[in-house]
């Protein structure tokens, strides 16, 4: 049973290495993290009426091995940065004009030298997996002291380390309300939420280390401004993709970016569009869950957002099914779904009604009134 | 720097000051979580870090904090010794002030 329930979380550092793995073969094979990314959508969607609870033994102890999932956690990290090493070899090798030749190392064929179409692959197979790697940037933003900097490295990676911060102080606090920039109010579309979220969690971020600097009396313009920090975590990057193709490199990482990012704050619309709250502490019915099998293993259970927003201290393995509202599908299924917005809004027309009908208190079912659609 | 290699006890104990209320906090777990494992009203609200509701002074002993309390904390309340308890891990044996009337929650 230990080992299931540890195991089952190791989805996303498998295809991690074989998105890796497949823009090094190169040729088609760059086109392998696009390919996961189709498989899961569909494994998801067949699984989707499956639902499991926590699992914890007959003294209700986590069967979870924290050492083991925070290493995995930790190790991410470096994945990551080999995700952006190996695509910008690819982008090197195809600005140098290498020419496109099978190769042969350790027995194993490669195709050396890179064609502009699977060099696109390269580059969509990194933005999604670099995207999906922010559950792990997410669940350390949570933790120690030490798991709280990898996070920032991990999402500076997708040039998005002021989430760390905007996550913890904002999000949380202000989850449901006007003054938190990562719930989607109803009738905004996912593509609107991607700009608005991001540019508004960036903002939250910097206003919050002006404030903390101000109190000390310090400047907001020196190394210690951890808005300006965030920003400087992604240089190597940006170093990196430039040295290795110049114009084509910076096109290609900015591709990545968009995609990370845009995958990040899907899951912020996802889990708590059209949600309101207007006064008193964040409760369960102030979070949309998505925690069908295939969704809860992969995501990390960051599907358990009801739990999540109530526990926030609770390690992700811990957490559970709390009644809370669900959108009865997991997050790749509803993903595709989002981005035809007039689809998403019919589909979520009655998820909203029920919400505001079972969830909603007198005062957030009048604002709920003001959205009507 | 044999203290290094030397494995620190399996739990700490925490006291209130001003009250006979103690309890134990195991290792590695926060102040807050601990007291209410012990069934202490703690006031919480956000147990992130980011609200300042679970607030304590630390009157004596060690903590680790898990984040910057500069966040939410005032520089005078630093000096004075306070600390978020949800964000705060016992090194050793405390004793910590806090207000167990404050758990009306109040506005967003």
């Amino acid at each position: 049973m230990k080992f299931y329930v540890n195991a089952r979380y190791l989805i996303v550092p498998f295809m991690s290495l074989i998105a890796i793995v497949g823009i090094l073969f190169g040729g088609s094979f760059a086109w392998v993290g696009v390919g996961l990314f189709a498989l899961n959508t569909l494994i998801d969607t067949l699984t989707k009426n499956i639902h499991l609870p926590a699992d914890f033994d007959d003294s209700g102890e986590s069967y979870g091995i924290k050492k083991l999932q925070y290493s995995v956690m930790f190790l991410m990290l470096p994945v990551f940065i080999a995700l952006q090493v190996v695509l910008a070899y690819r982008i090197f090798q195809y600005n140098a004009d290498a020419p496109i030749v099978i190769n042969s190392f350790l027995g194993l064929s490669y195709q050396a030298g890179i064609s502009g179409f699977n060099l696109i692959g390269a580059t969509v197979s990194s933005g999604l997996w670099a995207g999906l790697g922010i559950i792990y940037g997410h669940e350390l933003s949570h933790n120690k002291k030490e798991g709280f900097l990898v996070s920032r490295l991990i999402m500076a990676l997708s040039g998005a380390a002021h989430f760390t911060y905007a996550h913890v102080y904002n999000h949380h606090l202000d989850l449901g309300h006007e003054d938190d920039p990562a719930t989607a109010p109803r009738g905004r579309n996912i593509y609107t939420h991607a700009w608005l979220s991001h540019m508004g969690q960036s903002r939250f971020s910097y206003i919050l280390e002006q404030q903390r600097l101000r109190k000390r009396g310090s400047s907001a313009l020196n190394i210690d401004n951890r808005w300006i920090l965030g920003y400087l975590y992604s240089l190597p990057s940006i170093v990196l993709f430039v040295w290795a193709g110049g114009g084509v490199g910076v096109a290609a990482l900015f591709s990545v970016w968009v995609i990370a990012n845009f995958l990040l704050e899907a899951l912020n619309f996802m889990g708590h569009y059209g949600l309101i709250r207007k006064d008193g502490p964040v409760e369960h019915r102030h979070s949309w869950d998505n925690d069908s099998v295939f969704t809860s293993w992969f995501f990390i259970e960051i599907g358990r957002q009801c739990d999540h927003h109530v526990r926030g201290e609770t390690y992700f393995w811990e957490l559970d099914d709390v009644e809370g509202p669900n959108y009865g599908i997991g997050y790749f299924s509803l993903f595709v779904i989002t981005l035809i917005p007039p689809l998403f809004r019919v589909y979520v027309q009655k998820h909203l009604e029920n919400w505001d009908e079972k969830y909603a208190s007198a005062e957030e079912k009048l604002i709920a009134q003001k959205f009507a659609y | 720097m044999l203290n290094f290699f030397r494995r620190s006890p399996a739990n700490f104990a925490v006291n209130l000051a001003e009250s006979d209320i103690s309890f134990n906090a195991e290792r590695g777990d926060s102040l807050l979580s601990s007291a209410l494992g012990a069934g202490v009203p703690w006031p919480f609200k956000c147990k992130v870090g980011s609200c300042g509701k679970c607030k304590c002074r630390l009157v004596d002993g060690k903590i680790k904090p898990q984040l910057d309390f500069g966040y939410v904390l005032d520089i005078s309340e630093i000096k004075q010794g306070y600390i978020l308890a949800c964000q705060s891990v016992p090194k050793s044996d405390i004793t910590v002030s806090v207000n167990l009337n404050e758990n009306e929650m109040d506005g967003k």
